[in-house]
């Protein structure tokens, strides 16, 4: 579904991605997982076209995205739960969800959706005049999920969905991207709680300082050594 | 003391100071007006369920209260104050009844507007809109009868209003700080010169310069929106800037203008092929310079004639435009009841143009002298400028409709765009919106408004001078936006008359009071020391301090209320945030 051939990104002359190729099928979880500064949310930014890669070529179902402006690549399906979650702070919840499905017409969909939201996010039906600035943490990740999965995307991807929240609510968060995925949705997800990540998705790619290094699925990296010692901090 | 009798004495103290400034009728008008205000303030502090019966009992004492500071005031004002500043003492068939409707219409009317709070909240909305169309209707012919002559000033800060609204769209919407909207201001007023004025002899009528104005402006809101659309917050601002600073400048040069084509006259004789040169424009003056255009073609309507027709005809003209009124009415609600949006849709726009087309086609001659005279009596005739109620309508009407047109934008789904830009450009563009789209109809929409208002100014001043046009008038409507409550189309309206009644009314009044109290009351007494004496004399003018005031109120407002007078929910929250919750507010970054 989703394709990165080679794809090298730059910040001025710092080689950020050093030619990173992956693919995400259809219908399935796969996690990017690494440390601080290896490029994950780099990976996930040049996806979105938000940086531009000086080479290679991502492709949407055989088509090039690396090409388009970020909202031309968001109107083809891509979806984005940003890291720090870049919600709308003086919007309502429920205008942060109507923008989520700005791209979209149909209005039997949306209210199909937004019903669908509010299943999986009760917490936000609760909240749904609230200003998204004055929500909790966990509660602006729910809304961040929940506007991208407005746009009923081909592809979800999730950028740090647990950073900053209780160890309760990363686990509730992990379940509903488990459901979100059930429910028919592809998702990449970049992660760097390693061990919460594999244990949901199907299969794994770790990058380093801007290289993949190491891929398979997700419970042969789960036992794969350098993975456990770097990455899951297990002996 | 009760917090009401509180209010009601800080009103009739606003009302009676400012008896002193404009004497004669205007306690009646500024009795009236003040009661309306109270009235607003009032009626939320009590229980609606009170019924709107007691609710008007309850406001009395506060009523009564302002209507004795403003009576007390007024008096002063007639015994005391216009003796000291050389003013006769007025006749007392004006003193007397102008006290009367002052102290009674504003106990009144306190009442009656804290009385609507008493009602649903349906039938408080709709009384509140009636009341205050009335205010606006009566306003202009209330102004006449009392000789006031607030009227003509009050359409410049109406003209400010419109500004206010079209920036509005740009820096309280899209969140792009604009600092050289005077900028739009002056391409409408000059596309409204250059198309009819003896400047080109082109006389376009009004009616039609107006649209062109506003899409001349739309246009370059465009052209100057695209180099702006990199850059971000105190760049743009920058840039905005710039430009201000360039239209004007272009204005005043545009006095000696060839335009060649350049093909024929340049390129081909590069390669020595000898061709005509082709001149679409030589030595032309197209805006006059410093002098300005002048003088610029004025509105015509048919009604307009109603002070030269007598007697039968002003009924029949009336009685004939009513009925088209009542004619085109019915025959819009008829057809909308049916249910058939397109043929409803088809009706109204050919409903329009047929209007369009009574009111403004030359009506001919028939050479039987009744039918002539009848059909004379629709002849359209222009605006004048000694009669500034036509312009007051007419510039309400184009207010009227910018709000509706303001308000169906911000519904719209470029307005809901317009807000996921001014939050968060990249997660807008992570929506699906595009930036750079979405930005430029910001600046086209900001433009077009301030389109519709240069033409009416070129129109209504009848002659457009660059200087209008420079860096402080962009601060001012930039300020009136600010002072009302940014993003607000209610604060923009408020902070816009506010601040421009203020700059045309008021201080004139102050000058002129200060000017009377010195040369009659202070002066004299200062003749032992000439040299203050021509020190106080020189600098009590107030005029000459506009700025000054200008900013310190700004200062205030920053410091004290900044949200602005009447701010949107979302900006109170955001400012208040704090407060309420005890804690700082919650940025999402």
């Amino acid at each position: 579904m989703l394709e990165l051939k080679d794809v090298h990104t730059y910040y001025g002359n710092i080689h950020a991605l050093k030619g990173i190729s992956l693919k995400v099928e259809k219908g399935e979880i796969v996690t990017l997982i690494g440390s601080n500064g290896a490029g994950k949310s780099t990976t996930l930014r040049t996806i979105q076209g938000i940086n531009r890669p000086r080479s290679g070529s991502i492709l949407l179902e055989g088509e090039a995205l690396e090409k388009l402006p970020p909202h031309e690549i968001a109107l083809r399906g891509v979806a984005q739960s940003p890291e720090g979650r870049m919600i709308f702070p003086r919007m309502t919840v429920m205008e942060n969800l109507e923008m989520g499905a700005y791209a979209r017409k149909d209005k039997s969909g949306f209210d199909e959706d937004l019903e669908r939201v509010f299943n999986l996010f009760p917490r936000l039906k609760e909240r749904i005049n609230q200003k998204g600035g004055t929500l909790s943490g966990g509660e602006q990740q729910m809304l961040a999920m929940g506007r991208a999965l407005m746009a009923r995307p081909r592809i979800l991807l999730l950028d740090e969905p647990s950073m900053g929240l209780s160890p309760i609510l990363v686990e509730l968060i992990f379940e509903i991207i488990q459901t979100i995925n059930k429910e028919g949705t592809t998702i990449l997800l970049v992660e760097q709680n390693a061990l919460m990540a594999l244990s949901i998705a199907n299969r794994g790619y770790v990058i380093q300082t801007g290289e993949i290094v190491l891929t398979d699925t997700a419970s042969k990296l789960k036992a794969n050594e350098m993975v456990r010692k770097s990455y899951l901090g297990i002996e | 003391m009760n917090e009401n009798i509180k209010s009601g004495i800080t009103f009739g103290l606003i009302g009676g100071l400012l008896t002193f400034l404009f004497g004669g009728w205007s306690v009646g008008v500024l009795g009236v007006l003040m009661g309306i205000g109270l009235g607003l303030a009032l009626g939320p502090r009590f229980n609606p369920r009170d019924g709107w019966m007691s609710l008007a009992k309850q406001a009395l004492p506060a009523a009564a209260a302002s209507g004795a500071i403003l009576l007390v005031l007024s008096l002063l004002q007639n015994y005391v104050i216009d003796p000291a500043i050389g003013q006769n003492f007025e006749d007392l068939d004006v003193v007397i009844p102008a006290n009367l409707v002052g102290v009674v219409g504003g106990i009144l009317f306190t009442c009656i507007v804290t009385a609507l709070h008493g009602l649903s909240e349906e039938w408080e909305r709709k009384g509140k809109i009636i009341l205050l169309g009335l205010v606006i209707l009566a306003f202009p012919f209330v102004d006449k009868f009392t000789e006031l002559r607030w009227t003509a000033q009050i359409i410049f800060a109406l003209i400010f209003v419109i500004l206010g609204l079209g920036l509005n769209i740009v820096v309280g919407y899209a969140g792009l700080l604009d600092l050289g909207y005077a900028a739009f201001f002056a391409i409408g007023a000059y596309t409204t010169g250059i198309l009819s004025s003896p400047q080109h002899n082109i006389f376009l009528n009004f009616w039609l310069v107006i649209w062109i104005a506003a899409g001349v402006g739309a246009i370059f809101g465009l052209i100057l929106g695209a180099p702006t659309l990199p850059l971000r917050g105190d760049y743009l601002a920058i840039v905005t800037l710039g430009f201000g600073e360039i239209v004007p400048v272009l204005f005043r040069n545009l006095i000696d203008v060839t335009i060649k084509e350049p093909l024929t006259c340049w390129i081909l004789p590069l390669f020595k092929i000898q061709t005509a040169c082709i001149t679409f424009m030589s030595h032309e003056d197209l805006t006059a310079g410093e002098k300005g255009i002048n003088p610029v073609g004025r509105p015509i309507l048919p009604i307009i004639k109603l002070n030269e027709a007598m007697g039968i005809e002003l009924v029949i003209k009336i009685a004939v435009l009513l009925v088209a009124l009542a004619l085109i009415t019915f025959l819009y609600i008829r057809i909308w009841r049916n249910g058939n949006r397109k043929v409803g849709s088809v009706a109204s726009y050919a409903a329009i143009v047929a209007a369009i087309l009574i009111v403004f086609l030359p009506i001919p001659r028939t050479r039987v002298a009744v039918f002539d005279n009848v059909l004379g009596i629709i002849q359209p005739g222009e605006f004048q400028s000694d009669n500034p109620i036509p312009w007051y309508f007419l510039i309400i009407a184009i207010i009227l409709l910018s709000i509706f047109l303001i308000n169906r934008l911000r519904e719209s789904r470029l307005g809901r765009a317009w807000m996921a830009i001014r939050e968060d450009e990249l997660a807008a563009a992570q929506m699906g919106i595009d930036p750079v789209r979405t930005k430029l109809l910001a600046f086209a929409m900001g433009a077009t408004f301030s389109g519709f208002a240069g033409a009416f100014y070129a129109a209504y001043i009848r002659g457009i001078f660059p200087s209008v046009f420079d860096f402080s008038a962009s601060i001012i409507i930039l300020c009136c936006v600010i002072l009302g409550g940014i993003g607000n189309i209610n604060g923009v309206i408020v902070g816009g008359l506010a601040l421009m009644t203020a700059d045309r009314l008021f201080l004139p009044a102050l000058k002129d009071f200060l000017k009377g109290l010195l040369d009659h009351t202070v002066l004299p007494a200062l003749s032992s020391n000439p040299t203050l004496q021509a020190a106080v004399g020189q600098n009590a003018n107030p005029i000459l301090y506009r700025f000054l005031l200008f900013g310190l109120t700004l200062v205030i407002m920053m410091s004290v209320r900044p949200e602005g007078l009447v701010p949107s929910a979302q900006r109170r929250m955001e400012l208040h945030a704090g407060e309420e919750s005890g804690g700082t507010p919650v940025a999402a970054k």
